[in-house]
């Protein structure tokens, strides 16, 4: 199980870093932004926008994939490494500022996440939590 | 905050919370099976169409409630999906909330708002 969530988590990351990226990407490409069927037309003639699209159906499929087994607390607080990455690659690959108070913030995200992998290590197979109908897998 | 904004704020919480709890409801399903023929068996059920359904409108009331407060504020107030949906977990899925899940959820919405303020 813990190699479950392991990867799941991973390639939800993976797939929504993919969509933000292609995303601000392909708004960069169709620059200037216009409401028009122009503006339209350089967003979909460009790759980028198919991989946003690509980074959004690939999240969900891995997010209901998740689910299956994961409660879905922990699950979505923990789908927040997102703001994490999100941030250190808008500083990286765009040069964007990031504040003191927002690398603080994602060092308490952070804390919360190795707090939820430290639950789920120590976290006996128990009947009633990862399902409605108390069917669990305990590998 | 304007009368408008914070009922757009609740259609925001109602509706994300509702999303992922259809989600969840349409992933647990024993019935379903695996691989494809899951995937099957999911599109041919009306929760994850209330997922979907629901995000598509979280989307639109995100970018009005946007429009009324800074992103700041907005990303602060979006902290609380994270609890409301532990909340629901522990009602409607049965979900054990054990001391060190609790405080990691806490820390991630925290965190999370802590990033929007510093924005």
């Amino acid at each position: 199980m813990k190699r479950f969530y392991l990867i799941g988590f991973t390639l939800l990351l993976a797939f929504d870093t993919l969509n933000l990226l292609c995303f601000k990407a392909a708004g960069a490409h169709a620059l200037p932004l216009e409401m028009s069927t122009a503006w339209l037309l350089r967003v979909f003639s460009h790759p980028w926008v198919y991989g946003a699209i690509a980074g959004y159906i690939g999240a969900f499929v891995t997010w209901m994939s998740l689910l299956k087994h994961a409660p879905i607390g922990p699950a979505f607080a923990a789908s927040h490494l997102e703001v994490v990455t999100a941030m250190a690659l808008s500083w990286w690959v765009f040069s964007e500022p990031v504040t003191l108070t927002q690398i603080a913030g994602a060092g308490v995200i952070v804390a919360g996440i190795v707090c939820l992998a430290l639950a789920e290590g120590s976290a006996k197979p128990a009947g009633t939590d990862s399902s409605a109908n108390g069917c669990l897998p305990n590998t | 905050m304007h009368g408008l904004a914070l009922a757009l704020w609740i259609a925001y919480v109602l509706l994300d919370t509702g999303g992922q709890l259809a989600f969840k409801a349409a992933a647990v399903d024993d019935r379903a099976g695996d691989g494809l023929a899951r995937w099957r068996y999911m599109l041919g059920r009306a929760w994850i169409w209330i997922g979907i359904g629901c995000y598509v409108a979280v989307f639109m009331v995100w970018i009005a409630f946007l429009s009324l407060v800074p992103l700041s504020e907005g990303v602060l107030l979006a902290a609380i999906n994270i609890v409301a949906i532990m909340v629901a977990g522990r009602f409607l899925f049965h979900e054990r909330l054990t001391p060190l899940r609790v405080t990691g959820i806490l820390l991630v919405a925290a965190g999370v708002a802590i990033v929007g303020a510093g924005s």
